[in-house]
């Protein structure tokens, strides 16, 4: 049961953490529309809801911290508190802070240290600011619906019993209340001496109605409960019902109250409490007489009930009116509803097994065409069309988009932009660009050191922006989308551009580039890239320390991604990130060189030609090749993998595209699309240039997944530098 | 077969508490993570007893049990209400629409255990 519990403790961080970025998130928006109820509402279940499961496993400090939160929420809620900057700028830094005491929480036996308490004292005074100061009003409700008692001199009863009288609510059993329940709860509490049924209120036969209740009950009780905990019993059914409650040793004119206000005949009920040994005679007579003797007007508990349900009934239309309203607006967003919460290693699983399943049904579909029977190849052709929808189903699954990282930044260059004095404005696009749960996670540490980047050495302060005939705010850009099997995230700022004099300068004093050579710009730009590379004449406490672009750029080819730069004086700079879509399987088009087969992934291909006689021979003393009047440079990739062997008689050039650049791919054979499933290579590999990866073709032979972009990159390089060799020797 | 128990609420980690504080107990549990899904869960099958929060997205607790008494197999179905001390007039409201227990929030499982035997034994 503890372990249980440990795994709802785990649901809870999980769930707080979303909740607080929800709040985040709404908070932020509130900032631009103050008057959004249903962001408002939002804003306010989230607290709420971390509040009451929090009590739930007893995390005190989460309790007291949040309800102070939540008690102004509801304030705002109600219109009580009108919404501005510094309680946007409270609830945030509370939002901050109740993060660190969930964390807290989740880094199990760690405590909360000095500056946390310290700052939790500080916000509680900022938010008590906006507190209601009479909060009375709850407990006012509260001894209100206690059941008055009347102590007005008389001696005391003997008994050492509680006694009880209940008179139910007509309603009580339509409410879903069984009366007999609340008996055997209070048996739980002590002994019941003695209970006396009460049908008197039972009407005759044809107007009785099944559903209603007409039963009492006289009950004696020992028991060592205080009174509030046998008030509690009838807690729930207090609602239109007569219950009094009578400690031992009350007085008498207690017990006389008791008769008067009770629907049945005096006479009646005190032969009950003397027969139950409640009252002996002489107690009842002896109250009764002294009772009419002070002649107060009785009957005082009855109509109170009625005073309640007629009370209720007018909230009632009220509120309902209001109720409508809001389920209206709440309806059109029922999207909460259609989520399942799935562990991820249960998806990675699930990955996995589909991954063998693709491997396992090439194997058929290979010995289908092997046997050459055709029904069977009919059966195994549909069985890999399903499998391949299995495998995109899968592969789905694990698709987030990738907006919610993006809008994390909202805060990000909020809370940075007023550090450093600038007003930035963030622009987010293509939010719903999907890619793998696992890159988004690992992508969220890169993006932040190169939008903190941007925001402290991009984009210039109010005062130079505005002398360079600029708009004084400055903007960041986020922008994402799908480019040919990659997902490619853009860092766009319009500030200053970055200094190329500067960088190729230092790139030269730490020999990174030669004295006499002069790169091309980009390649000049993508230096910063390299470890302990800092241009920033400042440092702060944001960037600028010389460690991180280089953290950034090992992040993103950990990812097997790249990262590049460019950069235009005066407009800015623009940072891409390219990523793979995925990272378990991919479209392939196998291609045979020699007897090995390569992988190249499918969204890269472009077109397959044919190496015509005349380009074979170009190819010897030139390495591109003439594409419908297109410079296109090409990889032998025979010569490259250094595969033995003579050609095949005919070569065919796959044409593949990466980042904006074509290159063409020299192989024996095409053999058509495969369903790959990545395998990686193992570290002895890692040193390989143009290959990223391994699969297990239909056969269980295995089959290098090509490296498009290093390919590409290589040849183009080569291609470049023949041109160059050439032009020296001319 | 225990007695059976719909839990509302749209946080999951207090319907798994909550669940595994009643099922120890003895009770089934079914849980509905809001009130619109808390209706589809109660397809004709015996439930004893229902807890259900009051601030839930796509349809708070107090539309819910109004939904609930409009149902023949359900409409004397006890329901506790998840409260908060801060929310007198939600209990009111509640009330009005038929759940007429509650719980405050935030409670320890024992405390809802002691509302929900004062109402229905396992």
């Amino acid at each position: 049961m503890s372990l249980d519990l440990d795994q709802a403790l785990q649901t809870y961080i999980a769930e707080a953490r979303e909740l607080l970025q929800d709040m985040e998130d709404s908070l932020l928006r509130l900032e631009s529309d103050p008057n959004d109820a249903d962001t408002i509402g939002a804003i306010f279940r989230a607290a709420h809801t971390i509040k009451g499961s929090a009590g739930l496993f007893g995390l005190d400090p989460i309790v007291s911290f949040t309800h102070i939160v939540e008690d102004v929420l509801d304030r705002v809620r109600d219109g009580d508190v009108v919404i501005e900057p510094n309680l946007i700028a409270v609830l945030l830094e509370s939002g901050d802070h109740m993060l660190h005491l969930v964390n807290v929480v989740a880094a199990q036996g760690e405590k909360l240290d000095a500056d946390a308490i310290k700052r939790e004292g500080g916000l509680r005074i900022r938010l008590q600011a906006y507190q209601d100061n009479s909060s009375e009003v709850s407990h006012a409700i509260q001894v209100e619906a206690e059941i008055p008692l009347q102590s007005s001199g008389g001696g005391l009863v003997e008994t050492d019993n509680w006694h009880i009288s209940l008179r139910f609510g007509q309603n009580v059993m339509r409410d879903g209340m069984d009366p007999l329940s609340f008996l055997r709860y209070l048996s739980t509490l002590g002994e019941i001496v003695s209970i006396t049924t009460m049908f008197d209120a039972l009407p005759i036969a044809d107007e009785m109605d099944a559903e209603s209740c007409y039963l009492g009950f006289e009950i004696d009780f020992k028991s060592e409960a205080d009174k509030a905990t046998i008030a509690g019993v009838f807690e729930f059914a207090r609602e239109g019902s007569l219950i009094h409650i009578l400690p031992p040793h009350s007085k008498l004119t207690e017990y006389v109250e008791l008769i008067r206000s009770l629907p049945e005949s005096e006479t009646r009920l005190g032969e009950i409490l003397v027969t139950t040994g409640a009252l002996t005679q002489q107690e009842l007579e002896a109250g009764l007489s002294e009772q009419q003797t002070s002649a107060r007007p009785d009957g005082s508990t009855t109509p109170l009930g009625e005073i309640l349900v007629e009370q209720r009934s007018v909230e009632h239309e009220v509120v309902q009116a209001a109720l409508d309203k809001q389920t209206q607006s709440k309806d059109s967003k029922s999207k909460e509803n259609r989520y399942i919460r799935v562990q991820a290693d249960k998806l990675d699983e699930l990955i996995n097994m589909v991954g063998e399943l693709v491997i396992a049904g090439a194997g058929v579909s290979l010995l289908a065409q092997r046997v050459s029977d055709n029904p069977l190849q009919e059966a195994a052709s549909v069985m890999s069309g399903l499998v391949e929808e299995i495998r995109d189903g899968a592969l789905r699954l694990r698709m987030v988009p990738i907006g919610e990282t993006f809008n994390r930044f909202q805060r990000v260059v909020r809370d940075v932009g007023r550090e450093l004095g600038k007003d930035i404005e963030l622009v987010i696009t293509g939010a719903d660009t999907e890619l793998d749960k696992t890159v988004v996670e690992k992508i969220g540490d890169p993006l932040m050191h190169l939008v903190r980047n941007a925001m402290d050495h991009g984009i210039e302060s109010a005062a130079i922006r505005q002398a360079t005939g600029k708009s004084v705010k400055g903007t960041l850009r986020l922008n994402a989308y799908h480019d040919s099997g990659s997902i490619v995230i853009e860092i766009v700022d319009d500030g200053g551009g970055l200094n190329r004099d500067r960088i190729l300068q230092k790139a030269r004093d730490r020999g990174l580039i030669a004295p006499n050579v002069t790169p091309p710009d980009q390649e000049i730009y993508n230096m910063i890239f390299e470890a302990g590379f800092s241009t920033a004449e400042a440092i702060t406490n944001l960037s600028g320390r010389g460690v991180g672009m280089d953290v950034v750029k090992r992040n993103i080819t950990a990812l097997r991604g790249t990262v590049s730069l460019d950069s235009a004086v005066g407009q800015g700079t623009t940072v891409s990130i390219r990523l793979p879509l995925t990272l378990a399987i991919i479209d392939g088009f196998l291609v045979g060189v020699g007897k090995s087969s390569y992988i190249v992934p499918l969204d890269m291909v472009h077109e397959c030609i044919e190496l015509t006689e005349n380009d074979r021979q170009a190819a010897s003393e030139r390495s591109y090749l003439n594409l419908r009047g297109e410079v296109l440079p090409f990889v032998m990739l025979r010569d490259h993998f250094e595969v033995e062997g003579s050609g095949a008689r005919r070569a065919n050039v796959v044409v593949v595209s990466c980042a904006g650049q074509k290159a063409g791919l020299v192989v024996d054979e095409l053999m058509g699309e495969f369903q790959t499933v990545i395998k990686p290579l193992g570290k002895i590999f890692s040193t390989l240039r143009g290959i990223s990866g391994s699969t297990i073709l239909g056969s269980g032979e295995v089959a290098l997944i090509l490296d498009v972009p290093s390919l590409v990159q290589q040849a183009v390089n080569r291609e470049s530098q023949h041109v160059s060799t050439r032009q020296v020797i001319h | 077969m225990g007695k059976a128990i719909l839990i509302v609420d749209d946080s999951a980690s207090v319907r798994q508490v909550v669940g595994i504080a009643l099922k120890g107990a003895g009770y089934d549990v079914i849980e509905g993570c809001d009130g619109k899904d808390a209706l589809t869960k109660l397809n004709g099958q015996k439930i004893h007893l229902i807890i259900s929060d009051v601030n839930m997205p796509n349809m708070d607790g107090i539309t819910f049990v109004k939904e609930v008494k409009k149902l023949a197999n359900y409409k004397f179905t006890p329901i506790i209400m998840l409260t908060t001390e801060s929310q007198e007039g939600k209990k009111q409201e509640g009330q009005a629409a038929g759940a007429k227990a509650w719980v405050v929030k935030p409670f320890q499982p024992a405390q809802m255990l002691t509302a929900v035997s004062k109402l229905i034994l396992p």
